[in-house]
């Protein structure tokens, strides 16, 4: 049995030892460095920029500007909106108008302070807001990006048979992922004339069609290799250095680095959409929830990186895993001149599981009942349909986990006046909403005897490496050394889709999964089964064809309405329950998170160990979204003022998986790796109410937000 | 990256004077810890004196009740050391909270009192030890109280070719004392609000309070008319009331009303008036 095995991490050795290469310690010899002039102006004309000074400084080599692009001057991964160098006007603050290359960085990075640009500035529109009837158009089509709905039963006839209502606002700020590695890469051109670049990435295949776009040069000719990745969490699915580094070698003809300075990083990487989140919820005496009514307006600054995902996924996840009969949510996504909003762990559904949870506290408290009581009456069952009136048949694991933590519920009781405790549940369906999403794999049989698996999924820290060998493993019964894994290079892989959406796992491993069992069958039939070597097998094989099978998993889903958002987005969600102890500081506001219970339905766990490790991680990140994590444009611009938890800030955790296999995934398996982080900040808000009083509806409910509420309390 | 600099190690007092005397544009490093990010921000000097390896500012001493701390002792040393930890808590306990253990490991006393930070941890427990620093120069010694030595937010009144040598503080035996904060996170924070006290009272009343305040003001300060108003006073409900009321007062006397006073005004208050209930 390999799966379920507690086993290390294939790269846990070497990362611990700092053996990995990351893309931010790559080094090529006669490499240019390349540094990228950017936007002091949230939306203005260019009327002039003088880079000559720049040019004839010291050590610089070539200046380019959009017009230096042989392709097209566009990227997006959903909606192509976004231009890698600015042409006559600017968006936003950070946006790139420049590539400096230069002999070393110290040459690049001088010579950027050396360019004269005369800006004419025009309307800002920094609140969605303002930005819908604005006569000032960030594109050309209108401000707003994206407009859904979910629509089931009778919101009127739901809030009718209501004894309570629940009406509250929520909002919560811009996040940073704030990844260990800055982004970062190098590119160069091969022996065979074509451009390659190795960069810090979740998603190898995408970022080679943008580039094959941006040089109009045919896929075939360009090469994108995953470096080692020091994290993700959605900030690098959108093109970052790669198309700068690209362009910058189709010019220079010879390798070139970048490196994104942290404070770089801040000022141009995407960021968690802002929400601002109207909740109306009715409930029943008995604590049925009859109607939930929801508005959404979001911030996805001036280009759509994933916004529309965001205003989809938050809309559909806006009920929680809870059954409502009747749901009315609309969601908005508008352009602004504020940071590009993009992925990030989650895409909205932590934003919407701070509002469903606390909603479900509220409605709790004003019918007398008991906050868990209430969750497993409303929870998702087998056979119930979702907001978007998909019936869900398999896998519905949320009860399972709010009795894991029931008793440690039933039995808590607060050391003081200081603390207290909450929980915090979600749901979330795995992999792209509503549209075919699917991965790729292959196995071959190598010359000395060994199973290579061949995939473009990203291992960027989340663990999928090991869990697809261990997939692998099971399915052939192969001990590890028996396998190579050969990854992260789209010359010898084909597309698994990106690192996001918690899918490789239940995607990528399907995909391998249905590659081994042709494997398998290939195997038995030539006796391997039966004692023959794997070697053996391979030299006796004339048409080495015969050794590679593919495996290609795409997970059954129907696109919703678009007006009403029924139908299938997901083939399988993942579930959860956390139970959060805090102690709050009163004279302070300082609220210290002290154990968490958490419990997640994978489906199937192909290594608790990784699952743990997960959970934990969520758990870190949940702390700062609730408490202290905070981009301010303008004021945030590097760790100085920009706060994440410590480890002196992490609670202890204790971990229960949760296993109601899912028939679709690779030994029932599901994901996980957003679903750790999703309900953390709502059970750390409900339990700031326990042990105060007070409710935070505005996150972070930082040491400011949480004792002004204090003090509000008081009078 | 670091502008272009020249270093010089002295390993002793006298010859890092003369150092410091006989270069321009010389800038003393007790640690870095302040320093190089403000180099790698941008800032320029020609010349970086590095003392860390002058044996006789290193030097942590107790004689006769007086504490004599050598400018270039860490936070490290100084929130580990026993007898400080006896003779002067509040000031063991706020060195403790310097940054992360890296930045207490290399940052110094010495370069804290020079950075003079409005937020500067080791400085509102000095205050209420009456901190008197030793500053010396080629041409001779002076001392300071640290209360005259910083004369506007991270501005003091060191002069070029002066080194700050050590910190002479008195223990306060019979006193309480004590250093809380408040911060955005567990650790690695720079204090949003910190008090230090230290108070000597009987069965009912107050016979001696010192507190004082930082990350309030432009530089941390005792608010010296509620020290003043409590000499002798019952310890009871009413006087702790009034007594908050007076601390906010003397603030506002500094620095008017200010945004951040919303949060940090309560705040205050709350410390205050936990430290004299005691």
């Amino acid at each position: 049995m390999y799966i379920g095995n507690e086993t290390n991490r294939i790269d846990a050795l070497d990362k611990v030892v700092g053996r990995p290469i990351y893309a931010e310690d790559l080094s090529v010899p006669g490499a240019l460095f390349g540094c990228v002039f950017r936007s002091v102006r949230p939306h203005a004309l260019i009327r002039r920029i003088d880079a000559s000074a720049a040019l004839a400084s010291s050590g610089i080599v070539k200046i380019l500007s959009y017009r230096d692009i042989p392709g097209e001057n566009i990227f997006g991964i959903i909606k192509k909106d976004q231009t890698y160098l600015a042409e006559d006007r600017v968006r936003y603050v950070g946006e790139p108008i420049l590539i400096v290359l230069g002999q070393t960085e110290e040459a690049a990075r001088k010579a950027l302070r050396l360019i004269e640009i005369e800006y004419e500035d025009i309307d800002v529109i920094s609140d969605p807001f303002i930005s819908g009837g604005s006569r000032t158009l960030i594109h050309e089509k209108g401000n707003l990006l994206s407009h859904r709905k979910v629509i089931k039963g009778d919101i009127e006839k739901g809030f009718d048979e209501a004894d309570v209502i629940v009406e509250h606002t929520y909002t919560t700020a811009w996040l940073d992922h704030a990844f260990m590695e800055t982004e970062s890469g190098v590119g160069y051109p091969d022996n065979k004339g074509r451009i390659v670049v190795v960069s810090s990435t979740q998603n190898i295949h995408y970022k080679q069609k943008e580039i094959s776009k941006l040089l109009a040069i045919p896929e075939e000719n360009i090469k994108v290799i995953q470096a080692t990745t020091g994290g993700g969490f959605g900030g690098k699915l959108d093109v970052t250095v790669e198309g700068f580094l690209a362009l910058s070698v189709y010019h220079a003809k010879r390798p070139v680095i970048m490196r994104y300075t942290r404070e770089e990083s801040f000022l141009s990487n995407t960021k968690r959409h802002p929400l601002y989140i109207e909740y109306k919820t009715g409930a029943r005496k008995d604590g049925a929830i009859t109607a939930i009514k929801v508005s959404i307006i979001g911030d996805t600054g001036p280009f759509a990186s994933y916004g529309e995902t965001v205003c989809l996924r938050a809309a559909v996840h806006a009920t929680g895993p809870y059954e409502i009969p009747n749901v009315h949510v609309d969601s908005k996504m508008f352009y602004t001149n504020n940071p590009v909003s993009g992925a990030m762990r989650g895409f909205g559904v932590p934003q919407l599981a701070f509002a469903h949870e606390s909603q479900m506290d509220e409605a709790a408290s004003m019918l007398k009942l008991d906050p868990f009581d209430i969750r497993i009456k409303n929870a998702l069952k087998k056979g119930s349909l979702t907001a978007t009136s998909q019936a869900l048949h398999n896998s519905v694991g949320i009860v399972e986990t709010l009795k894991k933590i029931e008793p440690y519920w039933r039995k808590r009781t607060r050391e003081s006046g200081k603390t207290g405790f909450g929980l915090g549940c979600m749901y979330y369906g795995i992999g792209n909403t509503g549209v075919s999403n699917p991965a790729n794999a292959c196995l071959t049989i190598t010359g000395d005897g060994k199973i290579a698996l061949h995939t473009g999924a990203c291992e960027i820290g989340q663990g999928s490496d090991t869990v697809l060998a261990q997939i692998l493993q099971e399915a052939l019964g192969l001990k590890m050394d028996d396998i190579v894994l050969v990854r992260g290079d789209t010359d010898t892989s084909k597309d698994a889709g990106s690192s996001s959406a918690s899918r490789q796992t239940y995607i990528s491993g399907g995909a391998v999964f249905d590659a081994a069992k042709k494997m398998r069958q290939y195997l038995d039939e030539k006796g391997f089964y039966k004692g023959r070597s794997i070697r053996d097998i391979y030299n006796s094989e004339a048409d080495k064809k015969l050794l590679e099978h593919n495996g290609f998993f795409d997970p059954p889903t129907t696109p919703v309405d678009p007006e009403t958002s029924k139908g299938s987005p997901y083939a399988t969600y993942a579930f959860a329950t956390h139970m959060t102890e805090v102690e709050v500081e009163k004279e302070t506001g300082s609220c210290r998170v002290k154990k968490v219970y958490a419990a997640h339905d994978v489906g199937r766990a192909i290594n608790p160990k990784n699952i743990r490790g997960q959970i934990y991680g969520g758990i870190a990140m949940g702390v700062g979204f609730a408490l202290m994590e905070e981009f301010i444009p303008g004021k945030s611009g590097s760790f100085d003022n920009y706060y994440m938890p410590t480890s002196m800030d992490m609670p202890d955790v204790e971990a229960f998986i949760v296993e109601d296999q899912e028939p679709t995934g690779p030994f029932g398996a599901k994901g996980l790796g957003e679903p750790a982080l999703i309900p953390q900040a709502a059970s750390i808000v409900n339990a700031i109410k326990d042990a105060t009083g007070v409710r935070a509806f505005e996150l972070p409910c930082h040491i400011e937000r949480l004792k002004i509420l204090l003090e509000k309390a008081k009078r | 990256m670091l502008p272009d600099f020249a270093s010089v190690n002295p390993e002793t007092k006298r010859e890092a004077l003369a150092f410091l005397d006989s270069l321009d544009d010389a800038r003393v490093i007790a640690g870095g810890t302040d320093l190089l990010v403000d180099m790698k921000r941008g800032e320029s000097c020609g010349n970086v004196v590095d003392i860390m390896n002058v044996k006789e500012l290193k030097r942590l001493s107790v004689n006769d009740g007086k504490i004599i701390i050598g400018s270039t002792v860490t936070h490290a040393a100084i929130s580990k050391t026993v007898i400080l930890n006896d003779m002067a808590q509040s000031l063991s306990v706020a060195c403790g909270w310097v940054g992360s253990p890296q930045i207490r490991n290399m940052g110094t006393i010495g370069g804290n009192l020079v950075n003079a930070s409005p937020a500067a941890d080791s400085i509102p427990p000095l205050l209420i030890h009456d901190a008197i620093l030793s500053i010396e120069s080629k041409d001779g010694m002076r001392e300071e109280a640290l209360e005259d030595f910083i004369i506007a937010p991270y501005e003091t009144s060191l002069r070029p070719r002066e080194l700050l040598a050590s910190v002479c503080i008195k223990g306060l035996p019979g006193y309480r004392e004590g250093y809380r904060r408040a911060a955005k996170r567990a650790a690695w924070a720079i204090s949003r609000l910190s008090v230090a006290w230290a108070i000597s009272e009987d069965d009912d009343h107050f016979v001696d309070v010192r507190l004082a305040i930082g990350s309030c003001t432009p530089m941390p300060f005792r608010p010296r008319d509620v020290e003043e108003f409590l000499k002798g006073r019952e310890k009871n409900d009413p006087v702790i009331r009034e007594a908050v009321e007076i601390v906010a007062e003397e603030i506002r006397r500094i620095s008017g009303d200010r945004p951040s006073f919303v949060y940090k005004m309560p705040v205050v208050k709350d410390l205050v008036q936990k430290a004299l209930r005691g």
